[in-house]
């Protein structure tokens, strides 16, 4: 039966122009597809294929390609398997249309990703801050923001240097990697 | 301050000389009933249920959890603080009456833990408030728990947990630090300075440049709307 679906969603996705499909395994398929294609795509796989749970709306920013990868998780109680449906926006100015009206959940993940990522998401009923509501700075998780920098600026560390951790050096044992080299910005030097 | 080492111990003058007497007995007695506030703001406040429950039972030494602020006397904070939450520490440890004593658990409270380098979290824990005893670990087991609570007990009883009365000897220093994360229109409904007056604990340290700067914002207090039910935006069209 669920061999069957899977033959038949095969098809029904390559409705999709410019699509690409890879099968990750019986139950789960990645669809690669232009940010243009992708409410057609989900309104196809709600519609017509039963995929009327969405998961979760995850986003990845690529800085170097300069773009943004959204990915939609949509879930299927019939045939027990999820579409990951991949679309890549340009970083700049970071805007693209909101799901809402096929998936209301949509909303919630929409507004997470607009805080955390400054992506605007057209026709999404909120896009009002959720978690970070007395945050001021830019987007977190955006590549370019500085977290060490940050913290740096606004908050400080204690070193921690204990009598036993100095006789444990003089024996010639001790951290072999010291906390300041751990940290990112020393790395990259 | 930085360490609860630095702080001064300032000698009381008293005359009776019953009082020394009486005092220890008060502070014997402190020590045996305290009632204890945990703040469980991350993963350490997984090892409390088993302190407090029958394997480790805190009952025994005479700590029992108490559900608000201001019957408390320890408050239990439990892993990272991240910003937000530190305010609202910050507002509970104000409405906690005096005396009070504050714990630090965990690696995160001490330095951030793990996360040192999150944008969200506090670093330091006794930079916002005095803490009297940190009990370190990802995560302390009940045992350390316990051997942490034993020790302030034993501060209690010998007088050295004195970390409230820095708090208003020294709030210029905390204020200023509080300032500094939250921005110059930070404020809490308590009046830290009028309670310092009314312990008789005006230090040198109460008054400073951050205070001035906080009578300077300061806004009036004004009772909270009462609302029922909640309020449902309508999504636009």
């Amino acid at each position: 039966m669920s061999k069957e679906i899977a033959h038949w969603l095969d098809n029904l996705l390559e409705e999709i122009e410019g699509i690409k499909v890879r099968r990750k395994s019986s139950r789960r398929v990645r669809v690669d597809v232009p940010a243009d294609a992708l409410p057609a795509l989900l309104e196809l796989l709600q519609g017509r294929a039963g995929y009327i749970h969405l998961s979760a709306i995850s986003c990845v920013d690529w800085i170097e390609e300069e773009e943004f990868e959204l990915v939609y998780h949509v879930w299927s109680y019939e045939s027990h398997s999820l579409v990951s449906a991949h679309i890549r926006i340009a970083r700049d100015p970071g805007v693209y249309l909101s799901v809402y009206d096929l998936y209301q959940p949509a909303a919630f993940f929409e507004r997470d990703i607009h805080e955390m990522y400054g992506i605007h998401f057209e026709g999404s009923p909120n896009m009002e801050k959720f978690i970070l509501t007395e945050w001021n700075g830019p987007p977190p998780m955006r590549k370019e923001f500085d977290s060490e920098a940050y913290i740096n600026e606004h908050l400080s560390w204690q070193n921690y240097n204990p009598e036993w951790l100095q006789e444990l050096i003089a024996e010639g044992g001790g951290i072999i990697i010291p906390p300041e080299e751990q940290r990112f910005s020393q790395k990259k030097k | 301050m930085s360490s609860i080492k630095q702080i001064p111990v300032i000698e009381e003058k008293r005359t009776n000389p019953l009082a020394r007497v009486f005092d220890e007995l008060v502070r014997f007695c402190r020590s045996r009933s305290l009632f204890l506030l945990h703040y469980c703001t991350g993963c350490g406040a997984i090892e409390l249920p088993p302190a407090m429950t029958s394997r480790f039972d805190m009952e025994r030494l005479g700590i029992q959890p108490m559900v608000s602020p201001r019957q408390a006397d320890i408050l239990l904070i439990t892993g990272y603080v991240s910003i937000k939450t530190l305010k609202r520490v910050i507002l509970t440890y104000e409405q906690m009456g005096s005396p009070k004593y504050v714990i630090g658990i965990c690696s995160c409270t001490v330095n951030g833990g793990m996360y040192w380098q999150s944008y969200a979290t506090a670093k330091k824990l006794d930079e916002y408030m005095p803490v009297d005893l940190y009990i370190a670990g990802c995560m302390p087991r009940p045992e350390a728990v316990i051997e942490g609570l034993q020790q302030l007990m034993q501060r209690i009883k010998t007088g050295e947990a004195k970390g409230w009365e820095d708090y208003y000897r020294n709030y210029d220093y905390y204020l200023g630090n509080q300032q500094k994360l939250f921005g110059n229109d930070w404020q809490t409904p308590t009046d830290v300075i009028t309670e310092a007056k009314h312990y008789d604990l005006l230090g040198e340290g109460t008054l400073g440049e951050h205070t001035a700067l906080l009578e300077q914002h300061q806004q009036p207090l004004e009772a909270l709307e009462m609302r029922l039910g909640h309020q449902v935006k309508e999504p636009a069209e």
